[in-house]
Formats: C-alpha cells, structure tokens, sequence
C-alpha cells in the first residue's frame, strides 16, 4: 500500500457497460481492506473524456488503475486502450482489461496495445471476487507504480 | 452443350446372343473409330505436333473454350489458350509445362491451372500431357483437360461456409458468456447475501441454477475447442508417436496415479501429422480408457500397424466396453451415452478425436462389447500425403 500517498482512497475508474458486471465489481471492492473509490463510465467516449477531465469531468481525479471491458458502446475498449497509450498524460496509468472474451485473437490485439494485463471475467462469484481482489492487491500492494 | 448428332442406328440393343469376341480383333475398327472415340470423350483432349501446334481437338475441348475446330487445327494452342497465366501476366512459351514435354518426353499432370477461353474469360481446369510417341519416335504429344469450374465452386462455398461457422463459434463463445456470468454470479450473490435466511428447498433451487450456468459454461469452452481444431492447425509434419504418447502420460500423470492404470505400447511408428493435434488425440483416448473403467486396474495398451500405405494405431483397453449399436454415435460432439452423475464430461473428447483424424485424411472406430473392454482404432495415411497435398487450404 506504499504506492498511495496515506489517506487517500486509491482511484480506480471502471470502464463497463454491464450494470451487472458494475455490481459484481463494487461487490468485490465494496469489503476490501484497501480505502478505495470507483468511478463508472459506461462507453468509450466517456471513458476519455473522464479521463482527459473534459465537460463534466472537469473536477474528475486521475485514476491510479483503470477498469477496462473491451465490448463498449461508441467507442470500444480496443480503441480506448490506443488512445491511452498514445496519450503522454495517460500513459502510465495501469489499464486492465477485464473481459468476457477468451478469444486469442482478442488477448493478441491486446497486448500489442499495451495493455498491462489480461483477464477474463470468471463464471463464478467467488473467483470473480477473487480476481478482483488479486487486481487490487496487486497493483496497489505489490507493484511500484509510477509517482503521480 | 453436347452435340449429339442423329447417325444411323441398329434400333435395337446388343443381345447376350451376339456373342463375345474375346481377341478384341475387331478387323473395321481402324483410326476414324479411334478419333471417333476421342472426339466422343468428355474430358477436353487435343494432341499438338512437334511444334506445338493444334493436330487434333475434340469436341469437348472446342466446347470448353469456345473455339471452332477450323479455329485451332494446325495453330499454335500455347498462344491460343495458353499464353497468360492464372493471374494474367504472360506466360512465356519456355516455361510453358505443356510445352516442356515435348523437350522432356515425360508425362505430367497439373492440377488447379488455367486456360483462356475465346471469350477471354479463364477456365481452371486439371492438365494431363502426355508425349505421343510411334514406334519409339516422338511424335508430338496429347493434352487432356477436366473442367474443375464446379469443383472450384464448391470450394469457396466451402471454404465461405467455415468462415461463416468460425465467426459463429467465436460470437457464440464470446457473447453466450456475459448473460451466463450475470445468471451465475448473482444468482451466487442471493446465496451470499441471503445466506441463513433462506430454506433448503431455495438453496437447492440456487444450487441447481448455479451449476446449469457452469454446465453451459463447460459446453461453450468445448465447442470452442472443437471450432480451433480447425482454425489453429498448424501443418503437418513428422511426429514421433513415442514421443507423443510420453507427453500425453506426463500431461494424465494426476488421472494415472489416482487410478493405478498400467499403460503399454509396442514399437510405435513416425508419422506425419500435427504434433500437437496428435497429441491432443493420445490424450482424449487414453483419458476415456481410464475413465471408462471397471473396478480392476486400468490397462491400456498402445499398438500400431502399417497396412497398406497407412498406419493403423489402436488403443485397447479393459474397460467397461460400448455397446456396439452406439459405436458411430459416440464420436458426435456432446453425445453421451451415460448421466452425468456415471462419468462427468460433455461428451466432446471423441468428437474432437474424430476431427482430428479427419483432418488427416484418416478413419477412427472401435471395437468393443459391454464389458469386454474397448479398442479405438485410426488410421494415419503414410507420408504427407494428407489434405494438404491435395490442396485443400488450411486456415492459419
């Protein structure tokens, strides 16, 4: 946890259009022991501009990791994960994408734009719970993120 | 359209009474029968003199390029039919194939060239050529072609239609998923959440609700699985089925050990094939034998046989044995012939067998009694000669 300044809830924004999947993850963090807070957008578009703190994200904090499904309306997360990485600003931040898809064309794709990992969404609770909990141990536990 | 001309007939059918000619000296049939015969034929034929030009063409031929006779006998037909290739850049007359034969006196065979018709539309046809030679003197030689318009066509439909069913099965894995996960999961979440709240009968009804999304879940990832078979093969190549079978015992080590089974093999052959297919194939077979099983040890004997210009591979193993009325229906993808509460699974092992050794240009069987044990057979074509020497296309 020594990669969040003390006090400050870690910023996660989630990218997902599926209420369901929105639950499941709130679910999952909602008993963490790591002080977080979520944020939701549900398509692409909003994703970026959420992240570039545009119109009515003006006041929007910086995500320490971002959430990311690949199916999205407007904009998928294919090209949302470009943007990111080809944006000097946003580069750094850790974007996971968390998706249904298992499809090796899929994870290929992925990596080639510089995702920093892959993960398909388990059928069961409990390991989605885990996976999640795995995401949120790892990257703010474990991983040295970049100073902010 | 075939030209059937109206000739003077005998108006009635030969009769068993004719009697036979078993010296075939049929003294009036002389060379206007021969010519007769190759202008009758079906498949396009015409023979070319030392030069390369038009001596003979039959009808068939004319038809399939549009040509009059008179338009071709004694002309250069490489020019006429010959001179572009596939793709229309032109075919230079010495590294013309048909051409060739003449320089080499040795027949060959083309499959999948093309011709130009008058119109100027291509024809893919397969070419025999062949050198005509009189009394050990080369005369010219003989060029038969076979239409393969239909053949083609069946080909892209063919090759459409697994496109169309890979896409299929990638949406099908893809998307069936999503609904799936939100039945499983919060149907998981009312257990959680209620937990001590609700009676036996609703924790039931949950339990059964959790494991129809798993099951569904499992037959998703299986078919899947059967649909790569197709779109991940990789070329064939030799393989050591020793080898393979060692690999396929490391990766059963767990399944091996729990059940004690014995696993022997005779000397087993180097085939052509895709390695890791192959193995996936030792795997499923061997992984049914042991699950299959009787209450003794599980013994599983691996063997292999050349017959002919293939190899017979047989897995025999004690087990509880098939009945023989369901020795086809076994290897359909998700037929079962037991419950799932007897032996767990989808039934996509065998399935997934019988792809794998199609794709090979083999056969798979078995043989077997209800408690006899079981012997699952294929067979491996020898040498490379599998579908991609014929040249079917495989997706990469």
């Amino acid at each position: 946890m020594s990669n969040v300044a003390s006090g400050r809830p870690v910023e996660i924004l989630l990218v997902e259009d599926n209420p369901g999947d929105v639950g499941l993850t709130r679910e999952a963090l909602s008993d963490s022991k790591l002080l977080n807070h979520m944020s939701v957008v549900g398509d692409g578009v909003e994703a970026m501009a959420f992240l570039r703190r545009e119109g009515k994200y003006a006041n929007a904090s910086r995500p320490d990791l971002v959430l990311l499904d690949l199916n999205l309306p407007k904009k998928d997360g294919r090209e949302v994960l470009a943007e990111i990485k080809a944006d000097e600003q946003l580069r750094r931040i850790p974007v996971v994408v968390l998706t249904t898809s298992s499809a090796e064309q899929d994870i290929l794709k992925i990596y080639d734009l510089h995702a920093n990992c892959y993960i398909t969404k388990p059928v069961d609770l409990d390991q989605f719970t885990a996976v999640v909990r795995a995401i949120e141990d790892f990257w703010f536990a474990i991983v040295k993120l970049p100073p902010g | 359209m075939p030209q059937v001309d109206r000739v003077a007939h005998t108006g009635r059918l030969p009769a068993e009474s004719d009697g036979e000619n078993p010296a075939g000296d049929n003294a009036d049939w002389g060379a206007p029968e021969l010519l007769a015969m190759l202008d009758a034929a079906g498949a396009g034929i015409w023979g070319l003199d030392l030069r390369g030009r038009c001596a003979f063409i039959n009808a068939a031929a004319c038809r399939m390029l549009g040509y009059a006779r008179e338009e071709c006998i004694g002309r250069d037909m490489h020019e006429k039919v010959h001179g572009r290739c596939a793709n229309g850049s032109v075919s230079p007359r010495e590294e013309c194939p048909v051409l060739r034969v003449l320089q080499t006196g040795t027949g060959i065979r083309v499959d999948g060239h093309v011709v130009w018709r008058n119109d100027g539309t291509p024809l893919p046809v397969d070419l025999f050529v062949q050198p005509i030679a009189v009394n050990g003197l080369l005369k010219g030689l003989a060029v038969c072609l076979f239409d393969i318009t239909k053949q083609r066509q069946a080909e892209a439909d063919l090759e459409r239609s697994n496109k169309e069913l890979e896409q299929f099965t990638y949406v099908a894995s893809h998307d069936l998923q999503e609904p799936l996960r939100m039945v499983s999961s919060y149907t998981q979440l009312l257990a959680r959440r209620y937990q001590g709240q609700l009676d036996d009968a609703a924790n039931e009804f949950i339990a059964y609700a959790v494991d129809g999304a798993n099951r569904m879940q499992r037959l998703i990832a299986d078919l899947l699985a059967y649909s790569r078979l197709g779109t991940r093969a990789k070329g064939f190549a030799p393989a050591d089925c020793t080898a393979v079978l060692d690999q396929a015992l490391a990766s059963l080590k767990g399944a091996i050990e729990e059940s004690g089974a014995a696993v022997t093999h005779d000397p087993l052959p180097t085939v052509t094939a895709d390695n890791s297919q192959l193995l996936q194939l030792f795997q499923n077979l061997i992984d049914n034998a042991i699950k299959f099983r009787v209450e003794e040890r599980p013994r599983i004997h691996v063997s292999a046989e050349q017959k002919g210009s293939e190899w017979v591979l047989s897995f025999r193993d004690n087990g509880i044995g098939i009945d023989p009325q369901y020795a086809e229906r076994i290897f359909v993808i998700f037929q079962r012939l037991h419950t799932r509460e007897e032996y767990p699974g989808t039934g996509i092992g065998l399935a997934i067998c019988k792809k794998i050794v199609d794709r090979r240009g083999g056969r798979i069987w078995v043989e077997s009694q209800p408690g006899m044990g079981s012997t699952f057979y294929f067979t491996i074509p020898m040498g490379g000669d599998g579908y991609e020497q014929r040249g079917v296309r495989q997706a990469s």
